[in-house]
């Protein structure tokens, strides 16, 4: 094969990367634009954008736990009941004081992560399985624990419920995550493992601790993202969260991010797939006022989406 | 007994950009065993392999008794009379033996849709039989069974159904001398039934003492075919490295003298069921060259010096910092560098950019506390990546684009970036072509003068003989002969040592 | 000589032992030693509320569901693949026989979920094999489209109470004999497709090595599709009895239907788990007694209903990490 074939083959590459970069922008834009049409403008009024976003923080806060997850290759469906059970917690410790009961629901939720962690990493079970188990395990223990009702937070935590707070926590956040990926050795680790997890190992990472480190943060932040979930909602009730890993899932998918992580995982996933799936999420009801149709809308696109953008070259054996 | 049974004309192989079988045209008589040689990279198994139906043909054909073969698997091959056993496993696990000896042809047992279980288990119980094989039982899952019986067992699947053209691909180091003679008996019986056998093997005396006739395989094309009882091992040998390329290929010098300064000491070190009692020291600026069968432990001793290994005992020291090594991590951050003869699996992150993986190991050397700066990590990749003059359409590019010397050269890129002071290169030449093969025994010299220390793990003899200051051979895990560098060593001596 | 007498009987003692454990009798001693176990535990702990004939029984009719599903899950299971569309599927599939048993009595309702849950299965294979993704992502968006479905199925119902079985005369497979011989049927026919076709040993060799198993010639693509298939036809007799036991079936959304996949998903487990002794089938039978037996045993110690989840997660996981851990070194996502 000649230097210029290579170059050309190369270049052609290079072409179909950018595209499938690109896709979750546009994709983002026509979402944006259909459903402006079909909701005759009102999704993009101002007064609606509130409305449009409320959902939005909590969703990219815990994404970017199962970001990190699904760059090293695993994944986490246990997220949303985490969410429920350092709700629970918050809500309790508030009482206490709300900076207490912020650091009590990020100890907890490290300690949720870590179990999923430990069992993944310590007993070699696949991550999907894990955090299958301990989704049931900690929706049961968020279930028995409001048997007796809703827990409510302190009286003075649901004053704090401003947008202004919640914009600046979710960026705060967000931006030490993106710090930390790019201008840190984890970062790169991450891609590495999910690359090529032996290889890395060879090249003097540390695959076992990175992964149960990993999995420990995502509780952590999971944990810090209940404050704000129940600053919205004031009390908690058993079913708190639910549902949260699959919007997670499907948010990081319509960001781009490639299903078995590695290399071509980017922080720009989360964002724009939080964003996507949020206004996906409010523009529903509102064009379809079934919510089977929603779900059924949610799971085409879902569906749609994953083919275009899997990278099935990085993929050798599909299962 | 000279009727031509097979012929191939001007096959070729392309795997990318690699050329791994070239032009290569040859006849197989009926009746006869037929050696096929060569050193690592010859593409004598790619060349079978396309025989079976494993790998596709680029250009060119085979004609089976004058028809030409048009196959797309080896099942497919089977059909016409052609199978293989092949060097890595090639039994399934999870399956009784009757299913694997039967897999895919198992329309003789099918009344419709319906298997005829106990009958293939009784038809499979005689074959092991009348092999001589009782003691495995056709109806247990293949897992209860040792490797060297799963062999046994593969090759009672690719004979059976007396095909006309049986491959045998370095079966014999996975089995022990007990093995060895099953099988020989089985490869003489085919010869007695008109059945042509193509023998590949590393062991040259063996090859000698089995075949009527043996082609060499070198860089992909046919060197010559001669009959076996008119050679000797030597005569092989020539064929199959080249004479005339070795003298420009290693050192020229014949000094062996190294520094007595030790930099790294391996006392008692031992991986169950690999190797033990392992004990040697490298000295400052030597070339240690470790070689033996593919079997003898040799692949294994150089992850577990690096840290590789789950199950290792023994010590590793770095005497000169007192330091010892027990984890990857450790040996990178006191200077050792590891380069494994699994090269896509173990050295490079194929789904990853060349950049990235240049900088992994020098991550937190490039770190300015802690953070770490893009523009210095691509700086870093691509002066090292020019340093090694790897072909690249730039250091954003992923690795699994690139040829296995390439690959290799970045895998060289990171260590030299490290600037590690010891070096475990395994197998450092396999798979490469002959231009970057001279490329990096340059590169191994200048590091040699700059005071580095390598040890180089390898099954060419001539590479160790022509590199090595000092050379250790291991022989069932354990070291069995050392040499020193001298004009008149040959790879007699260390054959001898080997086997 | 007395000695060589005695070595030689105590090499052939070990070699009987370690064939014993091989064999297919230590499996079943195995299964049956633990339902055993459990049986006397909770007996032990609360004897009148649990084990007496009469909920034994029970037990037995409710297991023997969760092990149909158990037993198609398996198939994929085997191959290295996963499917949460489950539990949507039995819920479609009954809905769908629930409607069509208004009319067609008996044929509705047995056509109906089995035929609607072939058809899905084949909807899947088709999806995973065309689209090639991993059939762990493509199953979840499924599941969202099956719950979708199945409450537009529940609209159609014109039915006093859609969705419920409210006409005696199909009640039969709420019941012994008919549930167990539905259940009997189903667990005869997968042992006779993993004993007596080809199928049983092409799913095991793509689970073992896809590649190897491509280059002996198998038709990988076709055998997964056909794992997809015969996976929701056995969720469909599943859902037939579920929907009889059940008396109905309620159409749910927000993948409400997930905590149906995961008792048939253990009693796979066992059936993996065994598979080396060469009784899978029977492995998830009784499996999936034995996980019944415990939820009930914790039941009947009064822990509330609301740890239900939580027993769950905490049993399959449990289950998991003492059947199914990786080894060493190896790489596990």
């Amino acid at each position: 094969m000649t230097r210029t074939d290579e170059q050309s083959i190369y270049r052609w590459r290079k072409m179909e990367e950018l595209l499938r970069q690109l896709m979750p922008y546009i994709g983002f834009v026509v979402l944006v634009v259909v459903f402006s049409i079909l909701t005759n403008g009102r999704i993009v009024q101002p007064r609606n954008l509130n409305l449009m976003l409320s959902q939005v923080y909590v969703l990219m806060l815990a994404s970017l736990g199962v970001f990190m997850i699904m760059t090293v290759g695993g994944l986490d469906f246990s997220q949303g009941s985490i969410l429920g059970l350092t709700s629970i917690v918050f809500a309790w410790v508030s009482q206490y004081g709300i900076v207490l009961g912020i650091i009590a629901a990020m100890i907890s939720g490290a300690l949720m992560g870590a179990f999923n962690g430990f069992f993944h990493v310590k007993f070699r079970i696949a991550s999907f399985i894990v955090t299958i188990c301990t989704m049931y395990l900690f929706r049961g223990l968020c279930e028995y624990l409001t048997t007796h009702g809703p827990i409510p937070a302190s009286f003075q935590v649901v004053a704090l419920d401003e947008t202004w707070l919640k914009v600046l926590l979710t960026s705060v956040v967000i931006m030490i995550g993106f710090l930390v990926f790019h201008f840190t050795r984890l970062g790169y680790d991450l891609r590495a493992i999910g690359a090529g997890e032996i290889a890395a190992r060879f090249s003097g990472s540390r695959p076992e601790l990175t992964t149960f480190l990993v999995y420990t943060v995502a509780g952590m932040i999971t944990g810090f993202a209940s404050f704000i979930n129940v600053i919205k909602v004031g009390s908690i009730t058993g079913t708190a969260g639910s549902q949260l890993e699959t919007q997670i899932l499907i948010a990081l998918v319509l960001g781009g991010m490639p299903i078995s992580g590695g290399a071509k995982a980017r922080f720009s996933n989360i964002i724009i797939g939080s964003l996507t799936y949020s206004i996906l999420e409010k523009s529903l009801p509102m064009v379809f006022p079934v919510s089977a149709t929603q779900q059924l809308v949610k799971g085409i696109v879902f569906l749609v989406v994953v083919a275009l953008t899997i990278d099935r070259k990085s993929l050798r054996v599909i299962k | 007994m000279k009727e031509v049974v097979l012929r191939s004309e001007k096959i070729n192989k392309h795997f990318g950009i690699t050329h791994a079988v070239k032009d290569v045209t040859l006849e197989f008589y009926r009746g006869e065993i037929h050696g096929l040689i060569g050193e690592n990279g010859s593409g004598k198994s790619t060349y079978c392999s396309m025989l079976s139906g494993i790998h596709s043909i680029t250009s060119g054909r085979f004609l089976l008794e004058g028809q030409e073969l048009n196959i797309k698997s080896l099942v497919e091959a089977n059909l016409h009379g052609i199978s293989i056993v092949v060097q890595e496993m090639g039994t399934l696990s999870g399956l009784t033996v009757a299913e694997n000896i039967f897999l895919g042809r198992e329309d003789k047992f099918m009344h419709g849709f319906i298997k005829d279980t106990a009958l293939m288990n009784k038809e499979t119980q005689q074959l092991l039989d009348s092999y001589g094989l009782k003691r495995i039982n056709a109806s247990t899952v293949i897992d209860n069974y040792s490797f060297e019986d799963r062999k046994l067992i593969e090759i009672v699947k690719a004979t059976y159904f007396e095909p006309l053209v049986v491959t045998i691909d370095e079966t014999t180091t996975a089995l022990s001398q007990n093995g060895r003679e099953e099988l020989f008996a089985i490869i003489n019986r085919l010869k007695e039934s008109n059945k042509t056998v193509i023998f590949i093997s590393h062991d040259l005396s063996e090859v000698l003492a089995h075949t009527d006739r043996i082609s060499v395989l070198r860089d992909g094309e046919l060197v010559k075919t001669v009959n076996s009882n008119e050679v000797d091992a030597d005569d092989l040998k020539r064929l199959m490295v080249g004479r005339e390329l070795d003298k420009r290929y290693y050192r020229t010098d014949y000094d062996g003298r190294v520094s007595e300064e030790v930099v790294l000491k391996v006392t008692d070190l031992r991986v169950p069921d690999e190797f033990e009692h392992i004990s040697f020291e490298l000295h400052k600026g030597e070339i240690l060259g470790v070689g033996g069968l593919s079997e003898c432990g040799m692949h294994e001793l150089g992850k577990a010096i690096f840290g590789g290994s789950y199950d290792r005992t023994g010590i590793v020291q770095l005497p000169q910092k007192n330091a010892y090594i027990n984890t990857i991590p450790e040996a990178i951050r006191h200077g050792i560098a590891y380069t494994s003869k699994d090269r896509d699996n173990e050295s490079v992150v194929l789904a990853n950019t060349i950049g990235d993986n240049i900088t992994l190991p020098s991550l937190d050397l490039l770190a300015n506390k802690r953070v770490l700066r893009k523009k210095k990590l691509q700086a870093f990749a691509q002066e090292h990546a020019d340093r090694m003059s790897v072909r690249m359409t730039g250091i954003k590019q992923y690795v699994f684009d690139l040829s296995g010397g390439n690959k290799q050269k970045v895998v060289l890129a990171r260590w030299l970036g490290r600037n590690s002071d010891i070096l475990i290169f395994d197998s450092p030449t396999r798979g490469i072509d002959v231009k970057v093969k001279a490329d990096i025994y340059a590169l191994m010299s200048e590091l040699k003068d700059q005071g580095k220390s390598i040890i180089m793990i390898s099954e060419e003899i001539l590479e160790l003989i022509g590199m090595s200051d000092r050379i250790l051979i291991m022989k069932n895990g354990q070291i069995n002969g050392s040499f020193m560098r001298n004009e008149a060593l040959g790879e007699e001596d260390l054959i001898a040592k080997m086997v | 000589m007395f000695r060589l007498a005695f070595l030689t009987t105590g090499k052939a003692m070990n070699e009987t032992i370690s064939t014993f454990k091989r064999s297919k009798y230590f499996g079943y001693a195995l299964l049956l030693g633990l339902a055993l176990f459990f049986w006397v535990f909770f007996k032990i702990l609360s004897p009148h509320n649990f084990g007496t004939s009469k909920l034994m029984a029970n037990y037995l009719q409710t297991s023997i569901q969760y092990a149909v599903g158990g037993c198609g899950f398996y198939f994929i299971v085997v191959m290295g693949m996963f499917d949460f569309s489950i539990g949507a599927n039995i819920v479609l599939s009954s809905l769908v026989g629930v409607l069509l048993s208004r009319h067609f009595g008996y044929y509705g309702l047995i056509l109906g979920c089995v035929l609607c849950g072939t058809l899905i299965g084949s909807f899947n294979g088709f999806l995973y094999t065309r689209l090639k993704i991993p059939s762990m992502i493509v199953t979840v968006g499924l599941m969202l489209v099956l719950e979708s479905v199945a409450n537009y199925v529940v609209t159609l119902d014109s039915a006093g109470f859609p969705g419920k079985l409210t006409n005696a005369n199909v009640l039969a497979f709420n019941h012994a004999p008919w549930n167990f011989i539905a259940a009997a049927i189903a667990f005869l026919l997968m042992g006779f497709i993993l004993r007596f076709t080809k199928l049983g040993t092409y799913f095991n060799a793509i689970g073992s090595n896809e590649f190897v198993a491509k280059s002996m010639g198998i038709n990988v693509e076709k055998y997964k599709f056909i794992g997809f298939v015969l996976l929701h036809f056995f969720v469909g007799i599943m859902a037939l009895l579920t929907v009889s036991y059940g008396k109905g079936m309620l159409a749910v959304t927000g993948m409400g239907s997930m905590s149906r996949n995961f008792k048939p998903l253990m009693g796979t487990f066992f059936g993996v788990a065994f598979k080396k002794y060469g009784i899978p089938v029977s492995a998830i039978v009784i499996g999936e007694f034995i996980i019944t037996l415990i939820f009930n045993g914790l039941v009947a110690l009064n822990v509330p209903t609301t740890i239900n989840d939580f027993v769950t997660g905490a049993v399959l996981l449990a289950i998991v990490t003492l059947t199914n851990r990786g080894l060493r070194g190896s790489v596990v996502k």
